[in-house]
């Protein structure tokens, strides 16, 4: 029974960090940087909901789609002001484009801050605990779980079946392949950025009723979702579902039998055993 | 011309007059120089919500003195730095104020973590100091001879907890602890606890911060069916922690967590859930210290909030500074250290008294708990507001 | 004197639209000398100010050493990393552990802690150098928060309660350690920027594969440029320490102090000798009278520096004085002029024995076969062209020999041994050189630099600038010596890889599409030295996939590979007229 509450949990924890880890993914298959400042998007979108429901008293549900829309169009304006400028820069884009999305989550995490404080916040909605033959299920992680794997699904979808998601993974498979298709790869680097977002700005509306959030949680959060994009092979999204249930599932067994203190680590200690061992991460592993 | 004529003798006149007033104003201005505290508060970063409160107890300390005339019949005025709550900033800016500004008084920072990397400079430059900001026993312990402890030690957050549970049929209890320093050593002294009263530590470990997911832990405390679970915690974790357990259906019969219930952001965060969990506390409003609800109604008038047990230990510290200054009728450093070691002092969070190294053997702690979304003092039976209820029901 | 404000701002803003040159020879003291003298001073005034002014500059100094240090594994070896505070961190914890454990003066303490930061530098940098880019970045990070579990569960060094230590050292002690832990930092940073062996670093940031392929051990050089960044941190870690008598997990491991170092070196520039220290200098200074009025706002200033810094001057300081001549770098062993060519002539390299001996190579990526069990031999001296069409299998061979690939099946034999087990580096110093299909050459080093890193090879220092010398003569790129690579015309490029493989001395030189892309003058020229590879003894094999007849008249023999497979082999008229390679190449003819 342990073991089954055990799986149950890590499979829910796992489809937590998939609906973190998505966003990220997507910017880094499209435009091959990692955006430091993925974090601090979740988490200014979780205190924004604190806010907003302490405020209206309304569904937090409500705001995934206004979450959605603002951070599509705040996406789009910071790639195209602070990263579309490097994208000419030849091989030292990589340390540059880190460099400026670290200095991003900086000024976002800072000016939250300011405006939301440094105390943990979290909300109370959501939180039924059904109890299913012996084995307890909460409600606001599977509203999570079934976030994530609706996003990876709708990823599929729109990358494999639809011309614009199709162009899109062109582009992320080859450049400048793509350019010669006729396909504009500056459009879709700023669509991939601004989806991106839009992905980090709801998990953080669902991450609030999941985890206390504070400004400085951002730079764990980015972390995590790194460790997912890297462990499932980097803008790999198949790989990032895989990634995110095996983190969920290890983390379960690890804290259950080992303590807390090992448990923190484990994200850490997954990627540099899977970046030593298997650099090409597990999504290529699974097919 | 005759302008300057008529200066000249107008001056020449008023000249004696003139002077008598220099004279004067002088010595005036020389007993009305104030006397200057110094400090440095996180007014900013991750502490800067609870340091708030610290800084606010001493702005009310010293605006209390002044209404009564000041100390030694001098204002006192207060040079303030922030810290940004940066250790390695804090000891520059400490340095700052000894070497530099040269202030005559010192209060602590605010946070164990923080009094810990200035503490040393106190010893160094043999300035005294009351540190309403360290929980944490280590720093004053055998070298340390110029930093006052004025707070309650942290080894005693919840050291009624055991007693109590066992007297209402405890025996099995679970402690955890976050992995940091204040809540170890009040980890360390639970664990002790419960051997020296013969109960059973079924389950115990420590989380690395920041705090991992709880759900694993959190089973494992349900499959170790304890009666009571103690946890050492900082306010995330406790938030955690007390979802972790919800999340799988368990609640503990007693259930108490060190920071956090403390908070109103905890019972907002958690909603029903926090029903009867218990936490520790160095003051309380209903305390009938000396001059609690003076200072109470002082705080409100100057800063329209109720203040917490921040405040009241900042407070407490600049009541114990008063105390030494017109005792010893000085402000020489190595007087009122002398005096602060062997004299007790009424405050509003106690009767500070100091041990050989300055660890606070005065102050009490306290406990109360989550009733119905209010907060009552439920131990110890002297002080109690209410009955403590049981079980934790979880919702 | 006629200098009115707006000329003064119109040269200022030529200066700052003008390209940066970050290279200058001739004499530049001026500026060094200003900079020195001014540091020089700057570090006796707060032994004679205030006790606040010290500790204001020994935090300072500390930054200073950490700046310089993470500017050798991230600014001159382009690791970026986010972890070096795990260095600061074990040099701690070793430092404090051995003086109280042990007993034995702080001064030695600090030295052995700084040693075994480098012992657990080169430890861990065999794994964590295996990850680039971001991988190594975040890795790094996860390597510091492992550490800080690790030292919170390990009592004997005060597990999470920490450690309190007893106050041992003066202000004036830390802050004259602290000098000379900046000074150490500053003078590996100096080694590493103006060295030759500072050249095999730089190479392996501006390209690792071409750095591979000229012969530089990429493993252990970014494992000593690992360790030397670990070296400085780990005795300001012990200095941290014992001047504010504790030490805690938190506190050191603490990663908000590798944002600042970052910034620091950043602002002043990353990858130049003076970046850190003008970084740290200014930023803490300024920042102490600045952030004082907007407190709140720091760490979020901060943040959108770094944005401003990276988009308007990437060079950070620095590259805004390198635009007005000031703090340029000066090339490495660089003489005032060209130094003259004084190679001796060449050893008669008689006899036709083979150089290269492939047996029945295979090569799989996945299910792709690109090589299909090729064999062919290539002699002393000769000129041997490999045509085929794109994907046929050309660059795969030469990886293969060159040792970038690891063929499936068969073996490559140079001067009848089996390299195949032999490292790249390796196999370019015994004498396989190579050139790439698209020229990778160091992007921010001249032309003197580039051939200087490949002559080197085991050399002593006057020897190989004697080497590149010669390579840049033979190659007829002496008059643009000092010029940057992206400078040069591509034919010039072409010849510059050239001179860089002539420089390690090869005994045979495989040149990949070594026409593409030139105009037919640039063709003459490289034809020409193509030539002149054999009075050298040097054999060449030449990757063609058009222009063939640029590359026929010249070539001994000639062999054609279709989809992975050797599909003819002999003297340019045979192979031309061969129906074989005419219907490959021009499809059948009906």
């Amino acid at each position: 029974m342990i073991v089954l509450q055990l799986v149950v949990n890590g499979v829910l924890l796992g489809g937590t960090y998939i609906l973190l880890a998505q966003g990220l993914n997507l910017v880094f298959g499209v435009m091959g940087i990692v955006n430091l400042a993925h974090g601090s998007i979740i988490t200014v979108a979780g205190l924004f909901t604190y806010w907003f429901v302490t405020h209206t008293d309304q569904s937090p549900l409500w705001l995934i789609p206004c979450v959605f829309v603002v951070m599509l169009a705040a996406g789009a304006v910071l790639q195209r002001l602070l990263l579309e400028p490097l994208a000419k820069l030849g091989n030292r884009r990589e340390l540059l484009s880190l460099m400026v999305t670290f200095g991003l989550s900086y000024v976002i995490v800072e000016t939250a801050l300011n405006f939301f404080g440094s105390q943990y916040v979290s909300l109370p909605n959501l939180q039924e605990t059904w109890s299913i033959g012996g084995l307890a299920i909460n409600e606001a992680l599977v509203a999570a779980g079934v976030l994530g794997g609706l996003i990876s699904g709708c990823l599929h979808v729109w990358l494999h079946y639809t011309p614009s998601g199709k162009a899109l993974l062109a582009t992320s498979q080859n450049a400048t392949g793509a350019v010669t298709c006729g396909i504009d790869v500056r459009r879709m680097r700023g669509i991939s950025f601004a989806i991106g977002s839009a992905l980090a700005g709801i998990a953080g509306v669902l991450l609030i009723l999941i985890l206390p959030l504070s400004a400085p949680t951002a730079d764990t959060l980015t972390i995590l979702s790194f460790v997912i994009v890297a462990l499932g092979g980097l803008g790999d999204y198949k790989g990032a579902v895989f990634a995110g249930l095996l983190l969920g599932l290890v983390q379960s067994g690890v804290g259950y039998y080992l303590g807390g203190d090992v448990e923190v680590i484990v994200p850490y200690l997954l990627l540099i055993a899977f970046m030593v061992l298997r650099p090409q991460g597990l999504g290529q592993a699974a097919r | 011309m005759s302008g300057g004529k008529l200066h000249v003798r107008g001056g020449a006149f008023f000249a004696p007059l003139i002077a008598a007033a220099v004279l004067f104003a002088a010595v005036a201005a020389h007993a009305q120089k104030p006397i200057v505290i110094g400090a440095s508060i996180s007014e900013t970063g991750p502490l800067a919500v609870d340091a708030a409160y610290h800084l606010k107890g001493i702005q009310l300390g010293i605006a209390d003195a002044n209404a009564n005339g000041g100390w030694l019949g001098r204002k006192l005025e207060l040079k303030l730095y922030d810290d940004q709550s940066n250790p390695g900033t804090a000891v520059r800016l400490y340095t700052r104020l000894i070497t530099e500004d040269k202030v005559d008084l010192l209060v602590g920072p605010y946070s164990s973590g923080i009094s810990q990397a200035v503490a040393p400079l106190m010893n160094k430059y043999e300035h005294v100091t009351p540190m309403p900001g360290a929980s944490l026993p280590s720093i004053f312990s055998a070298g340390n001879k110029w930093a006052f402890q004025l707070l309650p030690p942290a080894t005693g957050y919840l050291d009624g907890m055991l007693p109590m549970t066992k007297a209402l049929g405890a025996h099995k209890v679970a402690i955890l602890q976050a992995q940091l320093s204040f809540t170890l050593a009040c980890g360390q002294a639970r664990l002790d606890q419960a051997k020296a009263l013969g109960m059973d530590v079924v389950y115990s470990t420590t989380y690395a911060m920041p705090p991992p997911d709880f759900s694993s832990i959190a089973l494992a405390i349900k499959s170790a069916n304890p009666d009571a679970v103690i946890v050492c915690s900082y306010y995330p974790d406790a938030v955690g922690l007390a979802q972790a357990l919800h999340r799988i259906g368990y609640a503990p019969k007693f259930f108490a967590e060190t920071i956090g219930p403390a908070e109103d952001q905890f019972v907002s965060a958690l909603g029903p859930i926090t029903n009867r969990i218990i936490s520790n506390t160095s003051w309380w409003p209903s305390l009938k210290t000396h001059d609690n609800a003076g200072f109470i109604a002082r705080y409100k008038a100057m800063f329209h909030e109720d203040p917490d047990y921040h405040s009241a230990a900042t407070y407490a510290a600049m009541q114990v500074l008063g105390a030494a200054v017109k005792a010893t009728k000085s402000l020489d450093q190595e007087k009122l250290r002398a005096w602060i070691a062997t004299h007790e002092v009424e405050t509003v969070q106690g009767m500070f008294k100091s041990g050989p190294t300055g660890l606070s053997l005065g102050f009490d702690q306290y406990m109360f708990q989550i009733q119905n979304g209010k907060r009552l003092l439920v131990w110890p039976a002297k002080d109690e507001q209410a009955k403590v209820q049981v079980p934790y029901t979880g919702q | 004197m006629n200098l009115d404000a707006r000329q003064v701002s119109q040269w200022i803003g030529r200066r700052l639209a003008a390209p940066a040159s970050a290279v200058v020879t001739g004499p530049q003291p001026l500026a060094t000398a200003i900079l020195v003298a001014v540091i020089a001073c700057a570090g006796v005034v707060p032994l004679v100010t205030s006790a606040y002014i010290l500790q204001l500059a020994t935090d300072i100094l500390t930054f200073a050493a950490l700046a310089y240090s993470w500017n050798v594994i991230s600014g001159c070896t382009g690791y970026l990393s986010f972890g070096q505070v795990s260095f600061f961190g074990i040099g701690a914890y070793a430092t404090s552990a051995l003086v109280l454990h042990t007993g034995i003066p702080w001064y030695v303490a600090a030295v052995i802690g700084s040693a075994i930061g480098g012992v657990s530098a080169a430890i861990s940098g065999t794994i964590m150098l295996r990850l680039r880019g971001i991988m190594f970045a975040l890795g790094m990070l996860g390597l510091a928060r492992i550490l800080m579990v690790v030292s919170s569960n390990w009592d004997y060094i005060g597990g999470a309660a920490g450690l309190t230590l007893p106050a041992q050292l003066t202000p004036v002690a830390v802050y004259l350690a602290m000098w000379v832990t900046v000074l150490v930092a500053f003078a590996l940073n100096y080694f590493v920027l103006h060295s030759q062996w500072g050249l095999s670093v730089i190479g392996v940031r501006d390209d690792e594969v071409a750095a591979s392929a000229v012969g530089v051990p990429t493993s252990w050089v970014k494992i000593i440029a690992f360790i030397m960044s670990a070296l400085a941190p780990a005795a300001v870690g012990g200095l941290v320490a014992w001047n504010r008598s504790f030490l805690d997990p938190p506190s050191a491991f603490d990663p908000t102090l590798d944002l600042q170092v970052i910034v620091f070196a950043l602002f002043g520039g990353i990858g130049t000798l003076w970046g850190p220290a003008l970084g740290t200098v200014i930023l803490v200074i300024v920042g102490e009278q600045f952030w004082a009025y907007l407190p709140d706002l720091q760490l979020a200033l901060y943040g959108v520096l770094i944005i401003a810094v990276v988009l308007a001057f990437p060079g950070g300081v620095v590259g805004i004085a390198n635009k007005f001549g000031w703090l340029r770098r000066r090339p490495v062993a660089a003489p005032a002029t060209f130094p003259t060519v004084t190679r001796p002539a060449q050893p008669a390299t008689a006899g036709n024995d083979a150089v290269i001996e492939v047996r029945d190579l295979t090569v799989r990526f996945g299910g792709l076969v690109a090589l299909n069990s090729v064999s062919l031999v290539v002699k002393r001296g000769e000129m041997v062209s490999i045509i085929g069409a794109n994907g046929a299998g050309k660059t795969t061979l030469f990886n293969a020999i060159t040792g970038f690939v690891k063929p499936n099946e068969g073996g490559v034999y140079y001067q009848g041994k089996l390299v195949s087990a032999i490292p790249s580096h390796q196999r370019a110093r015994q004498g396989i050189a190579r050139t790439f299909q698209i020229p990778r050459l160091m992007e921010s080093m001249t032309v003197w630099e580039n051939t200087l890193l490949a002559a080197r090879n085991g050399k002593r220092a006057a020897a190989a600038v004697d080497q590149a010398a010669w390579a840049l003569h033979t190659v007829k790129l002496d008059n643009r010596w000092l010029e940057l690579p992206n400078k040069l015309s591509p034919g010039q490029q072409r010849r510059l890889e050239m001179a860089r493989a002539l420089a390690l001395d090869p005994t045979v030189i495989l040149l990949d599409e070594v026409m593409a892309g030139m105009t037919r003058d640039e063709q003459g020229e490289i034809r020409a030295v193509l030539r002149h590879f054999r009075d050298l003894g040097v054999a060449a094999v030449a990757g063609v996939e058009h222009i063939i007849s640029a590359i026929a008249d010249i070539s001994d023999r000639m062999i054609v590979l279709d989809r992975g497979k050797k599909i003819a082999e002999g003297t340019p008229e045979a192979v031309l007229r061969d129906p074989i390679v005419i219907e490959s190449y021009l499809g059948k003819v009906s």
